[in-house]
């Protein structure tokens, strides 16, 4: 029997991919998000969580990068 | 120079106070700093110059002039070569890329310009004559305010006797009701003047002023003779005039010069340049600003690395032609400032020594140079009969230099304490970077004198006088199973063996150093700071290593191999090597892991291969190669790296240079002939890095310099060898105030207990 599960298909490089599994490990197993790591870069996710994704990387990228000050 | 939006501030700090929570000893001081952002942070993008009135010729003229003290200088400009040397002698440097440089009025600076002799109405006059525009009424109003009472009072030692002179008797009138002051007077019966001052003529500046600018009559003025006045104080009481003249009192302060010939009471050393030792062009130019007057003047001379600070020392020393007592950091600059002294003058072997844990030598006869560390110096405690000897020597003598070698790294604490055991008429610090990370650089001016010059690192490039350099980030993407573990909470005290060890960093790293021994038969220096890392790395490519505890022979010989032998090309350096060990034949530096954002380390290391190599036609700008050094500094991407990094690089973007970025290191096809190619090598590495302790990955532990202060102790005392010596407060100093600031509860996580603490930094600490 077939399932059909709508969701999110994410493309990106090695770290980023361990990233992301570890933010998702990190969250109560109600918020987790990654239905399957298909492979080192590609990940299956529930459709709602590219936001959140996508500001906890932004996060993470400002925290390693530095700004001038003045 | 963007300027930051308002927002960002704010943002930082959140970071800096989250990241400190769970990181160990790396990010301490940033805090601090990101806290005191600059105020004008705020101003940002909107200020508006529009209401600026441009002078009809502004074309001819190289500079912009703005309300708020900055300066900009266009580097492409016919008069940019005067305008340089007179806006380094009157503002501070903030940024100096190839063709527009920003400098910053500040009353340090002032005072340092008022201090080699320029006068307030010339510093106007000049500055106005530059800008493309009218001068800001309130930069005048600066200047006047910034530059009033410095450099109206100059303390002489003048045939041992101290006077205290001044062009204006109303300042001195002033001076003389203070209480303290009027005590310590002492009249001298051939007095004349009504005021009961001494008159005398003396000489006007020479060179030290923008003489080639202003050939008119403002220099004319300068150059003139002046008449002095001066009265005479007690030799004993010249510390409390000296304090009753700062800022916080009387504020007059004064500046110290040395009339060192007409010093008859302390014998003459005889010693002179030789005649191959010929100053470069910047080399004279600091040192005119030190003598500009036929005396000599405190200060301090900023030159890069390998631009030839010695010769600058040396020189110094023998124009003075008195005893001369040449501070280093560590036992090898010890022997590196005794060899130079041998090299460029004159000076016969017996009159000069060197004073450290395994050399106590004296000098013969009644003058000599001696060469010693400011550890020794500053030393409190007891010490083995022969070197009390000598220091007690060194105490009662009276210096007519005092040479400092490397004065950003020594603490304003241990400082005080070396210029309050020595008696010296003239102090002259020598550094490459003038930056720290705690902000403790103002001391130096008060400590030591003011700034007398600092040289622009691109100019001695272009003129072929240090190593082109060519400076590379290389990008090291992290291997998943490294990085998996890099996130994961419980591994966060080993987040830096993590991005360390990073197999795919350590395979570039073998590209490079295979790459360059064999395809251009350079010789590299290797940087770790992380003892783990530089043991790991040493052992698995077979190359030599130095760290803390190799010993002094050891040092040496690795030195030795390496500057001669056509086997050993690259050598591994732990942080050791940052300051001062003199390696000219290396000319390609990589970088594996550093001492977090530490702006200066990043500064001191590429000095390391700034010594200019090749011939002279080719360095030059068209010459047959571009760059002939090269500074790599590999990076493990994603990871807090990337930020350290960064920051890193602020003070050589300052200085103008750019670093390029590499990725795809090492090339993509390249198979197991490097080192950790599969997965069970890495896998293997990633256990042993995750296996050791958190102590061991951690940062070394320097042990620096083990004079017999050390041995001592460690005796008496059974402590750690490294944190006796004082050579950990020395080396950890500018990250720890930051940490202290955020309160004691980060304190627990560092390695070193505030027991094993040097007692000289006890109370700095508390």
């Amino acid at each position: 029997m077939v399932n059909a599960t709508k969701g999110l298909f994410v493309s990106c490089d090695i770290p980023m991919a361990q990233f992301i599994i570890n933010y998702n490990n990190t969250l109560p197993p109600s918020q987790q998000f990654i239905i399957h790591v298909l492979d080192s870069t590609h990940l299956f996710v529930q459709p709602h969580a590219a936001e959140m994704i996508r500001s906890a990387i932004s996060e993470f990228r400002d925290q390693n990068s530095y700004e001038k000050p003045t | 120079m963007g300027h930051g939006d308002k927002g960002r501030p704010s943002k930082k700090l959140k970071f800096s106070a989250k990241e400190i929570t769970h990181l160990d000893d790396e990010d301490a001081y940033f805090g601090g700093e990101d806290i005191d952002e600059d105020v004008r942070d705020g101003e940002g993008k909107k200020r508006d110059f529009t209401k600026l009135e441009l002078k009809p010729d502004h074309i001819n003229r190289p500079l912009w002039a703005c309300a708020d003290g900055r300066i900009f200088l266009e580097t492409f400009s016919p008069l940019y070569k005067q305008a340089y040397d007179f806006l380094i002698a009157i503002a501070e440097p903030v940024c100096r890329p190839e063709s527009m440089h920003e400098y910053n009025l500040t009353p340090h600076s002032l005072y340092a310009a008022v201090s080699v002799g320029l006068e307030t109405e010339t510093i106007i006059s000049v500055l106005n004559k530059l800008s493309k525009t009218k001068l800001p009424k309130e930069m005048i109003d600066f200047i006047h305010g910034s530059t009033a009472n410095y450099g109206k009072v100059k303390l002489v030692l003048k045939k041992n006797r101290y006077l205290v002179e001044s062009p204006f008797p109303e300042v001195l009138k002033t001076l003389l009701k203070d209480e303290v002051i009027s005590k310590s007077r002492i009249i001298s019966e051939g007095s004349r003047g009504s005021d009961g001052f001494t008159i005398s003529k003396t000489m006007g500046e020479i060179g030290a002023g923008p003489s080639d600018l202003l050939n008119e009559a403002e220099l004319a003025a300068a150059a003139e003779e002046k008449e002095t006045h001066a009265f005479e104080v007690d030799p004993t009481q010249v510390e409390n005039v000296k304090e009753r003249c700062l800022p916080n009192a009387l504020n007059y302060p004064m500046l110290e010069e040395y009339d060192f010939r007409n010093d008859t009471v302390n014998p003459d050393l005889d010693m002179e340049l030789k005649p191959q030792a010929q100053p470069r062009p910047y080399q004279e130019k600091s040192l005119s600003k030190m003598f500009g007057n036929g005396r000599a003047r405190s200060g301090i001379i900023v030159l890069p690395c390998g631009a030839g600070k010695s010769l600058v020392g040396v020189s110094a020393a023998s124009r003075i032609r008195k005893s001369c007592l040449c501070l280093a950091t560590n036992a090898v600059s010890v022997d590196q400032w005794a060899f130079q002294f041998k090299l460029w003058s004159t000076i016969r072997d017996e009159q000069i020594c060197r004073f450290t844990s395994d050399s106590k030598e004296r000098f013969r006869g009644n003058a000599g140079v001696v060469v010693t560390t400011y550890n020794m110096v500053a030393f409190g405690g007891k010490r083995s009969e022969e070197s009390e000897k000598i220091i007690e020597e060194i105490r009662n003598r009276e210096w007519g230099l005092l040479l400092m070698d490397e004065v950003h790294v020594v603490p304003a604490q241990m400082f005080r304490k070396v210029i309050s055991l020595t008696k010296s008429h003239c102090k002259l610090g020598l550094t490459a970077t003038l930056v720290r990370e705690d902000e403790r650089i103002t001391d130096l001016n008060f400590l030591i004198g003011p700034k007398l010059y600092e040289a622009n690192w691109l100019d001695l490039v272009k003129g072929g006088f240090i190593a082109n350099v060519q400076c590379a980030e290389v990008w090291c993407p992290m291997t998943k199973e490294f990085f998996a573990q890099y996130l994961k909470k419980e591994n966060s005290k080993k987040k830096q063996a993590l991005y360390v060890m990073n197999p795919n960093k350590f395979r570039a790293c073998e590209f490079l150093i295979r790459f360059h021994e064999q395809q251009r038969g350079d010789k590299i220096i290797v940087f770790a700071d992380n003892l783990f890392a530089l043991v790991e790395y040493a052992m698995k490519l077979r190359k030599p290593m130095i760290y803390g505890a190799t010993s002094h022979v050891e040092r040496t010989k690795i030195l030795e191999a390496f500057k001669t032998s056509r086997d050993v090309n690259t050598i591994f350096l732990s942080k050791v090597g940052d300051n001062s060990i003199d390696i000219p034949e290396a000319n390609v530096i990589i970088q594996i892991s550093s001492h977090a954002g530490s702006r200066r380390q990043e500064a001191q290391r590429l000095g390391r291969i700034l010594r200019a190599k090749g011939k002279l036609q080719d360095r030059m700008a068209g010459g047959k190669e571009e760059y002939n050094a090269f500074f790599y500094s590999l990076v493990s991407m994603d990871t807090q790296e990337m930020y350290y990094s960064t920051k890193r690089q602020q003070f050589l973007i300052d200085q103008g240079y750019s670093f390029k970025v590499i990725t795809g290191l090492p090339p993509p096809d390249s198979g197991p002939e490097l080192n950790y190619h599969s997965l069970d090598d890495q896998l293997a590495l990633l256990t042993k890095v995750l296996s050791a302790g958190d102590e061991a990955v951690g940062l070394e532990q320097l042990e620096e310099d083990a004079d017999d202060i050390a041995l001592h102790k460690a005796r008496r005392f059974g402590g750690s060898m490294s944190a006796m010596s004082g050579a950990n407060g020395m080396v950890y100093m500018e990250y720890s105030t930051g940490r202290h600031k955020l309160g004691k509860g980060q304190m627990k996580s560092k390695p070193k207990d505030p027991a094993k603490r040097h007692h000289l930094f006890k109370r700095r600490f508390g």
